[in-house]
């Protein structure tokens, strides 16, 4: 039955007994108790984060918060869609910002065209730090998993000395280039209620997304690799290649958004300030929310960008840490993936059962690497 | 040049920072020979640094708060082994999950309970006291480095052999192999299967625990936010790189605190901060590129087998 001939009563339903609903609420009210024990009103602060996040600048800061958390949910969706966890987002984030940085800095010429430049230079950057732990999976076997989380601190040091050595501006107090010029600043038009152009580009990037998805061969083949690895290389699909192809893409994202945060926000590379934001894990946690879906992940992401944002007005007002926005999103997922439900549905067959943990480190990385398994001949045909 | 940087002290402190990587890599090597994939070692660390400072702060035992640190990790624990063996939910993302919810409470606890932000010290945390081995602590150049230890750190090192022996020379450890190995055939042979994945990995938030509490307690005195400093992701690699075998995941516990404490004397002699905070996980970028053949067989075996 095609979703729009679904009466609101059964969307309603269907809605009470999705996990996601359950996960909501469990954290919702695990991590109320979280507060009440460490001495402050659950309540209070939960409505402190509501009217943050909602009224006067909040829902402008929301969009604004929301375009780094969604650029990189999607970037590492699209990996992860095919079974690839690239935990290595943040370098790739942070080095595309500093090469966006400086190309802003140097590059003369028309506003739009240092943008533009610096988005490419940025992306470009990402797609070469991506590539590190791609080939390493695909020529030397080593797993992506691992690998890419292991090239955070380099990239994050490599920043930092570049910027410390080669760039640094000897006004500031912190180790930071000199700021980029005013006609490089992403304009934030009236229009958008002063949120970033950037939103408008991220939202590009969900359709983007979402047609490669939905709509490519290369989109389903990711689906089915990420399903079953093995009856997708069966079927005659290159597996090495779509690793390759899918952490450019994640990288070329990761990179984007690098560059956003500097054009669109800091206005100069600070040292440790664009790591020191947490979006890349924060996107790690709003694509298993969303499932690696393109529009859910917009949805997941502005919900999570609205947790931080209330979280920092609650820390204002309530005098409570702001960091509880960080519990709250740990916990929906922990949830989600320990498959709790708060109302089962009635007809068993929905949910599958399916076998207890069965993963292991050596199997994982099996999988991750593409170990060798049996290839039939002529599948390629 | 090289008198410098290699001399007892050197020693002493490979041998500390080794500590705590060794004592969660060998709750991973068990979860992994058990059949259990564990990440959440880091965030069970953070978890038993913090709760090991805040118990030693308010009760003024050290060994009061090594005690709650490892409740609190095997506390955590549960999680994995509920949501992955229980329910089959995903292990990378739990353990994902339970790090970041790690990250998340200790930074709105710090501020939360102690009124402090980013690191918490006071005369008032009681520190692990070392304890000297008479004799064996007189030995040249290793003595004080071996043999003059806080408790973590004997039970650290001792718990390689007695691994080993569990693993591979007593029936208990034969029917865990069996269980990660061959979870059908064990169970079919009576094994209680779930028993043993939930027990290995409570042994494992146990031993992380114990590893953020020799962190906060032992190597320095203090809660800092994220304290573990990927110390937990750097065991999981350890796991990897020693083959989930005792041995080997002490010689890579070892390779990895020798990177730290290289890192913290070159720092010393005037090299850039940043290639020294980058230089462990170069260093086992490096040992895995090198060492990738002989996982890589590893991994054979076991994918043949499923």
């Amino acid at each position: 039955m095609p979703a729009s001939e679904r009466s609101l009563r059964t969307r309603v339903v269907d809605a009470a007994y999705s996990p996601i609903t359950s996960s909501l609420v469990i954290a919702f009210v695990v991590v109320g108790v979280i507060i009440l024990l460490s001495g402050s009103n659950p309540l209070s602060a939960y409505s402190e984060m509501w009217s943050g996040a909602t009224s006067g600048s909040g829902p402008k800061t929301v969009v604004n918060r929301a375009v780094p958390i969604v650029g990189m949910a999607l970037a590492i969706s699209i990996p992860f869609r095919m079974g690839i966890i690239n935990l290595g987002a943040e370098g790739q984030m942070v080095l595309g910002g500093l090469a966006a940085a400086l190309t802003a800095i140097y590059m003369p010429g028309p506003g739009p065209l240092v943008i533009v430049t610096a988005f490419a230079a940025g992306s470009l950057t990402g797609i070469a730090w991506a590539l590190l732990p791609a080939l390493g999976q695909t020529k030397l076997r080593l797993p992506i998993l691992i690998t890419s989380l292991l090239l955070n601190v380099p990239a994050k040091a490599l920043a930092s000395y570049l910027v410390q050595y080669f760039f640094r501006d000897p006004s500031a107090t912190s180790t930071a280039t000199v700021p980029i010029p005013d006609n490089a600043h992403i304009p934030t038009p009236a229009l958008l209620g002063e949120a970033s152009l950037s939103s408008l580009l991220v939202v590009g990037v969900v359709v983007a997304v979402w047609l490669y998805n939905t709509r490519t061969v290369a989109g389903y083949e990711s689906r089915v690799s990420g399903v079953n690895l093995r009856f997708s290389r069966y079927g005659g699909v290159d597996v090495d290649r779509q690793t390759i192809r899918s952490m450019v893409a994640c990288g070329a994202i990761a990179g984007g958004v690098g560059a956003h945060l500097i054009l669109g926000q800091a206005f100069r590379f600070v040292d440790n300030d664009l790591a020191g934001t947490g979006f890349a894990w924060t996107g790690l946690l709003v694509t298993l929310l969303a499932m690696h879906r393109a529009w859910p992940i917009m949805w997941a992401g502005v919900f999570f960008a609205a947790l931080q944002v209330g979280g920092l007005a609650m820390q204002r007002s309530a005098g409570v840490s702001w960091q509880l926005a960080q519990v709250l999103q740990a916990m929906v997922i922990l949830a989600l993936a320990l498959r709790i439900v708060l109302v089962k549905r009635r007809s068993a067959a929905d949910e599958p059962e399916e076998p207890p943990g069965d993963r292991t480190l050596a199997d994982s990385a099996a999988t991750l690497t593409g170990a060798p398994t049996s290839h039939a001949p002529g599948a390629n045909g | 040049m090289f008198d410098q940087l290699f001399d007892a002290a050197l020693i002493d402190s490979i041998v500390r920072a080794s500590i705590p990587i060794l004592l969660a890599a060998i709750g991973g090597l068990i979860c992994e020979r058990a059949g259990v994939f564990q990440i959440s070692l880091e965030g069970m660390m953070l978890l038993g640094a913090f709760t090991g400072v805040a118990v030693s702060y308010a009760t003024g035992n050290a060994y009061l708060g090594v005690l709650a640190a490892m409740v609190a990790g095997a506390l955590t624990s549960l999680l994995l082994a509920f949501g992955n063996v229980t329910r089959g939910g995903d292990p990378i993302v739990i353990g994902v999950a339970i790090n970041l919810f790690a990250v998340g409470l200790t930074g709105f606890l710090l501020p939360q309970l102690f009124d402090v932000r980013g690191v918490f010290r006071d005369p008032a945390i009681a520190g692990l006291g070392q304890f000297s081995i008479p004799g064996l602590s007189e030995l040249p150049i290793v003595g004080d480095a071996l043999f003059r230890l806080t408790i973590p750190g004997y039970v650290a090192f001792l718990l390689v052999p007695l691994t080993w022996v569990l693993l591979f020379r007593t029936p208990t450890g034969l029917r865990l192999r069996g269980v990660g190995e061959r979870r059908v055939a064990a169970q079919t042979l009576g094994v209680p299967v779930t028993g043993f994945q939930y027990s290995a990995v409570v042994v494992s938030g146990l031993l992380a625990g114990l590893a953020g509490a020799q962190l906060a307690l032992g190597n320095v005195v203090q809660f800092a936010e994220n304290m573990s400093a990927g110390r937990g992701w750097i065991a999981v690699v350890a796991v990897l790189l020693g083959r989930a075998h005792p041995f080997g995941v002490l010689g890579a516990g070892l390779l990895f605190g020798s990177a730290e404490a290289l890192g913290f004397r070159l720092q010393g002699n005037g090299l850039a901060v940043q290639i020294t905070d980058a230089l462990p996980w170069v260093i086992t970028l490096a040992a895995l590129v090198i060492a990738r053949k002989r996982f890589i067989r590893l991994n054979d075996l076991t994918a043949a087998n499923t």
